[in-house]
């Protein structure tokens, strides 16, 4: 079985590398090969992750990202997706919660950096 | 592993140490700005504030308080702004040790381990796609916030999937690279826990 599977990725790489004439159930292109093969390899997989694992990964992240997108659009402002929105949505997990808040307040710790900074130049 | 929760800085790119905030309240400025400060406890958001600002926001609030309230409620008052400041001071510490003890384990990886944290750190989705992907799902455009949000939340998602993958994997006493079959068991074991949103079956209440 593994020996099956460590053919196959070589003529798979070959066919995303064309184009992806036959994607077979990936019907649109490969979004975030590159992205998710370095984003496995840091979570602890090898450093050459097998392609069919890669592909139903993305798979896994544009289902997630369509799910939680739709059930944005579902609450507070309907038909539009927030910050709040989100937050509200990941509020039962506490590591996707704890990490949306790092992301933001690191952001607008940089924001405001940035303003300072710009502001001392113009000033001198 | 290091808990991805736990980090300090972002993934997106090295991080500079962004130069201390003014002393002007940097809590208000934020939560205009913010805009998810209603969604965050006031509580929290000055702990974190408070990181960066040092003792300067922590002593203009203790005096912005003493001014206010006179009589018996300025006892209670006082004790609540100690415990405030006792926790804030606390929560520092704790950072600033934990800042420490992550700088010596980094210290002593391996080259192998260090690629390997490089790339668990530098690792992120593309802006653009992230965005171009849910705008295609609403059809209206999205603030720059929402994609910073998505893409952190998705990056975490992934490294559930690969972790629990890789439990599977070793607890079939296989080794990595993860083939399919560990990432479909890595799944329905989350699905099971309710960590993969479903919202294509109707929940029945009351059966």
């Amino acid at each position: 079985m593994a020996d099956e599977e460590e053919d196959v990725p070589f003529e798979e790489d070959a066919e995303d590398a064309g184009g992806g004439l036959d994607g077979g159930q990936g019907r649109r292109k490969r979004l975030f090969s590159k992205e998710l093969r370095c984003m496995m390899y840091g979570f602890g997989d090898d450093q050459n992750p097998y392609t069919e694992s890669v592909d139903i990964l993305e798979d896994l992240v544009i289902e997630f990202i369509t799910e939680m997108t739709h059930k944005a659009m579902s609450i507070g402002r309907q038909g539009r997706v927030q910050v709040e929105d989100i937050v509200f949505l990941i509020r039962k997990d506490p590591r996707k919660f704890a990490r949306v808040k790092d992301l933001l307040t690191m952001n607008e710790e940089l924001k405001r950096a940035r303003k300072a900074f710009d502001e001392a130049n113009y000033g001198s | 592993m290091a808990d991805p929760a736990r980090d300090a800085l972002g993934a997106a790119a090295a991080v500079p140490e962004p130069p201390p905030a003014a002393a002007s309240p940097p809590e208000a400025a934020a939560a205009e700005t913010a805009g998810d400060g209603e969604v965050r406890e006031a509580g929290g958001g000055s702990e974190l504030k408070a990181e960066v600002a040092d003792g300067e926001v922590r002593s203009a609030e203790g005096e912005a308080a003493d001014a206010e309230e006179p009589g018996l409620q300025a006892g209670a008052a006082r004790k609540v702004k100690l415990e405030l400041k006792e926790r804030k001071e606390k929560k520092q510490k704790v950072d600033e040790d934990e800042i420490q003890k992550m700088q010596i384990l980094v210290s002593s990886f391996s080259e192998e381990q260090l690629n390997r944290y490089e790339m668990y750190r530098r690792s992120a989705f593309p802006k653009a796609a992230i965005k171009r992907l849910i705008q295609s799902i609403t059809g209206t455009s999205v603030s720059q916030n929402v994609v910073i949000a998505m893409s952190g939340i998705s990056k975490v998602f992934v490294g559930e999937v690969v972790e629990e993958a890789l439990d599977v994997c070793e607890k079939w006493g296989e080794l990595p690279p993860l083939q399919p079959k560990h990432m479909r068991e890595a799944v329905r074991r989350l699905k099971a826990r309710g960590q993969i949103p479903n919202s294509k079956y109707k929940k029945i209440i009351f059966h």
